[in-house]
């Protein structure tokens, strides 16, 4: 299904005749026609391709135009460090830049924040989440250049509260008298616990006095 | 009405009350006794006959306890309703601040959240939300009700606008079960709220009671504890909307004979209950019982226990069964009871312990006899029947003892009459199962509400079935029961079937029958062949008994049928007052879950570990987790160990770790933002088949732009 539509994508290259440029999409093509991996295979770029492409779908990112922006600016970026190290993995390399994208994108969105790399983009994510990001402002993630302002503020005011403030209190049991018959037994019955062989005799016992009695009775 | 406050109830006259409940069961008792030493009695008593006579005495006291209860409740009802009752304020009574709790432990999360999303729109309505938080603290353990509690929360929060209003705790070591939880949040947040409301994960209550339970608390400050009286809802198989019926139907009567004589001194059945907070921190937080579990150790029963201490420290205890909109959902079928009781009955056996502990109220103490009556009888009347049966052999291998003359005649003070003397008894054990029934429909047709029931016919109808059907499963639940005691005393625990879920299901299957009800079957086979060999006629008189017992499977499998229960239904069959006008929070309820249940479910291999796979695939879930885990430090092993459970996830799949392996990974914030990195870097040959299929299918499943399972 991926596959299909990064195929699809690269066909429109092919199929393009000179009439395009009269409608001004030139221009468009071009800079498509501008990115192509000069090392490593296609079956490799295809899963990098692939791989960009559910990660931005498990970010909720359906908007399929400002997807496949952001995935050709990930695999070029890919693609030139590849060049510089053709033995890496493109798909390894491809989510490695998307990563590093959200997580300075999130740095930005959020402002200064004291957590790690990770953190960040987890703590992003989370705030895209709860203000509805994707659905509301199809067109804003990982953008740099147009951030609107309701978009800015709802991700900052975007945090989770799991609980109140903790007001702590002392719960402590306090033991129950539970009277001279069974605390005799509780005692005993303790002791008993500590001799599993006389636990088990005495369980034995009262299965044979149950046979004995019922012996008895039956004559 | 009116109302009398736990200090000004004339102590003299609660005592006449309890005089007269109590004389009467103790009347009751003396005449059966009196008919069943008579009849014993008459050849002189053999050891076997004074076992027979003492056990006699025991069981027939507690039904005469319910005998009592329903005769008391009968007159109170007719008298226009107890004037010595917790009646709600006006509306409009000032409230405080309270927290409604909710503890799970792996309970169907949709049924959680949408019962929570009722609740919560529900006293929204009444303008009284101000006053309200609500809790859903999880002690669930397995990876996938965990992470779906927490999506859930999130969606609802969003949903409803509840951040800050709603809130979710996850207990990272889960001890002492349901009472630990909530001390837990007692501990943390208890001393935020003045009140608090314990539902359990199967309740719905409507905001209104919510806001009359906590505005009557306001109002009498000495109340510790108000417990509402649940009426059971929601059932659609045959075993459900029977139970249900019996409780709505049956109920008032107990419940207006039981405020008769405890008042103040009521119980808590642990949830559907308001608490004041401070004195429940103060004084009901619970020690260990002297030796180990199953009979001693941690207290597994605490709500009557909860109650005990908080009257032993001077707070009163009420029931208010007067409030409406109080709900909770019954076991589906009777083997799903059976394993409900199974829990119960260690816990109510435990209660032995405190039947004499110092201080406790001797209301508390008959409340806990009660409990643990309500288990032990079980084994009681089984051994009484048995030693019945052996006595009955002693007599037709010795002929010459064997006297005619009870078969023949009751005697009464002198007085002959030509009645045998055990149908006599019979008679009389008969009356006081069934009285109360009879009246429970009388007090129904005298307040007009047998419309409310189906219909005047309809309502005696299911009164006759619903008859039928629980002295079909009486002898049934007796050996369930029986075994249950035996196999606690014992310490042992008590394995089951697991039933084959098939969406074509409808029911108890017959392997999950068979295999539960065989020996329950097998027993009754021999007792009956045995009983009929010794004498024909003693056999009739336990073929009550032996039938329930010998059909027990088709019993089983008959009463769990939804379509048998739907077809109840239609025919106007065991209706309630909430299926013929259900309240709107029910139907709500109802409509949310059928849309919930309607999405689609993950594919097969997915399904076992779902939940782990959002935690570590879907950016939001896992960003979503990780917030909620608090951070801690990690030592050089347990960073090694961490690796390697990661690697092998990864790399083996979820079916290769153990629940305890991925409950660690879960619990363990930079573990989870490591994976999510690691599953996503990984080429796709490196990773296990599992995961390739779950990146393949993950996109299809969210198509549509939300985090939720369900919604």
């Amino acid at each position: 299904m991926s596959g299909a539509d990064s195929s699809g994508a690269a066909g429109s290259e092919a199929d393009a005749g000179p009439g395009w440029d009269a409608v001004g999409l030139g221009g468009a093509l071009d800079t498509l026609a501008g990115f192509r991996p000069k090392t490593g295979n296609m079956e490799a770029w295809n899963a990098a391709y692939v791989r960009v492409e559910d990660y931005l779908r498990a970010h909720r990112i359906h908007n399929r135009l400002h997807q496949s922006r952001l995935i050709q600016t990930v695999l070029e970026r890919a693609a030139r460090r590849h060049e510089a190290n053709p033995a890496l993995n493109p798909t390894q390399l491809a989510v490695e830049e998307l990563e590093l994208w959200m997580q300075r994108w999130f740095t930005s969105v959020l402002g200064a924040t004291e957590n790690s790399a990770d953190r960040v983009a987890a703590q992003g994510r989370l705030a895209m989440l709860l203000c509805d990001g994707p659905q509301k402002w199809p067109y804003v993630f990982l953008d740099n250049r147009t951030q609107p302002t309701d978009f800015v503020t709802a991700m900052r005011t975007g945090a989770i509260d799991a609980g109140p403030d903790m007001s702590l209190s002392s719960m402590v049991p306090r033991p129950i008298d539970l009277g001279p018959i069974p605390e005799a037994a509780g005692e005993t019955i303790e002791r008993i616990e500590d001799w599993p062989i006389v636990r088990t005799l005495l369980l034995w016992l009262v299965f044979a006095g149950c046979l004995a009695v019922i012996f008895r009775m039956t004559r | 009405m009116r109302l009398f406050l736990t200090e000004t109830m004339d102590q003299g006259r609660l005592n006449r009350r309890r005089f007269l409940f109590f004389t009467g069961i103790f009347g009751v008792t003396s005449i059966a006794t009196w008919f069943m030493a008579d009849l014993l009695w008459r050849n002189g008593l053999s050891m076997v006959e004074g076992i027979v006579l003492l056990l006699f005495v025991v069981l027939f006291a507690h039904v005469a306890v319910g005998f009592c209860t329903a005769l008391v409740g009968f007159y109170v009802i007719n008298r226009g309703g107890d004037s010595s009752r917790i009646v709600p304020p006006k509306p409009g009574a000032p409230l405080a601040s309270t927290a409604i709790i909710m503890p799970v432990f792996n309970e169907d999360v949709s049924r959680v959240f949408e019962a929570l999303r009722v609740i919560y729109r529900s006293v929204q309505e009444t303008g009284e939300l101000e006053h309200f938080d609500f809790f859903v603290l999880s002690d669930s353990n397995q990876p996938n009700q965990w992470i779906q509690e927490e999506v859930a929360w999130l969606e609802l929060c969003k949903q409803v606008n509840g951040f800050g209003k709603i809130f979710y705790r996850k207990r990272r070591i889960s001890i002492n079960k349901k009472a630990g939880n909530v001390a837990d949040f007692l501990r943390r947040w208890g001393r935020r709220y003045r009140y608090m409301v314990v539902l359990d994960a199967d309740s719905i209550m409507t905001g209104r009671s919510l806001v009359q339970l906590v505005a009557t608390m306001e109002k009498h400050p000495s109340i510790g504890i108000l417990q509402t009286a649940p009426r059971i809802v929601n059932g659609t198989t045959l075993f459900a909307r029977v139970q249900s019926f019996a409780n709505r139907l049956y109920s008032p009567l107990f419940l207006a004979g039981l405020n008769y004589w405890q008042q103040h001194e009521g119980n808590y059945w642990g949830h559907n209950a308001v608490i004041r907070v401070q004195p429940f921190i103060d004084h009901c937080a619970l020690p260990d019982l002297p030796g180990s579990e199953p009979f001693g150790g941690r207290i597994l029963s605490h709500d009557f226990v909860e109650a005990a201490l908080m009257r032993k420290a001077g707070w009163g205890v009420w029931l208010a069964g007067d409030i409406e909109g109080t709900f909770e959902e019954g076991p589906p079928t009777l083997i799903d009871s059976a394993k409900r009781d199974r829990r119960w009955c260690q816990g109510n056996m435990q209660h032995t312990w405190l039947l004499t502990a110092r201080g406790f109220r001797p209301a508390n103490r008959f409340h806990m006899l009660m409990g643990v009556m309500g288990y032990v009888s079980s084994p009681l009347w089984l051994f009484f029947l048995l030693v019945s049966t052996i006595h009955v052999f002693a007599q037709v291998t010795s002929p010459g003892k064997l006297g005619p003359r009870p078969e023949d005649y009751t005697s009464i003070f002198g007085y002959e009459l030509e009645v045998p003397e055990a149908f006599t008894l019979f008679l009389l054990t008969m009356f006081l199962l069934f009285v109360p029934k009879v009246l429970s429909v009388i007090v129904a047709f005298n307040r007009g509400h047998a419309d409310r029931f189906g219909g005047r016919r309809e309502l005696v109808t299911s009164a006759v079935l619903e008859t039928v059907l629980s002295a079909l499963i009486a002898p049934i639940s007796m050996a369930f029961n029986a075994k249950f005691v035996l196999t606690t005393l014992l310490g042992q625990g008590v394995s089951w079937v697991t039933q084959r879920r098939d969406a074509d299901v409808d029911g108890t299957d017959w392997r999950e029958a068979i295999l539960t009800h065989g020996g329950q079957t097998c027993f009754g086979v021999v007792w009956g062949v045995s009983s009929f060999i010794i004498s024909p006629g003693f056999f009739w008189w336990l073929s009550p008994v032996i039938a329930g017992l010998v059909l027990s499977i088709p019993i089983s499998i008959f009463l769990s049928k939804a379509s048998i229960g739907r077809g109840a239904r239609e025919l106007g069959l065991f209706m309630t007052p909430e299926e013929v006008a259900a309240p709107y929070e029910l139907r709500r309820l109802e409509q949310n879950l059928a849309e919930c249940y309607r999405h689609l479910a993950p594919i097969g291999p997915l399904r076992a570990d779902y939940g782990l796979l959002q935690a570590v695939l879907d950016p939001y879930v896992n960003a979503l987790h990780v917030a909620l885990l608090r951070q801690r430090r990690q030592t050089e092993e347990s960073r090694e160990w961490f690796a390697q459970l990661r690697d092998r996830l990864l790399h083996d799949g979820p079916g290769n770790l153990t629940t305890k392996e991925k409950l660690a990974l879960l619990m363990d914030a930079d573990s989870m933002l490591e994976l999510h990195r690691e599953l996503w870097n990984s080429p796709a040959e490196s990773l296990a088949e599992w995961w390739r299929l779950a990146m393949r299918q993950y996109n299809v499943l969210t198509a549509a732009p939300t985090t939720a399972l369900y919604r």
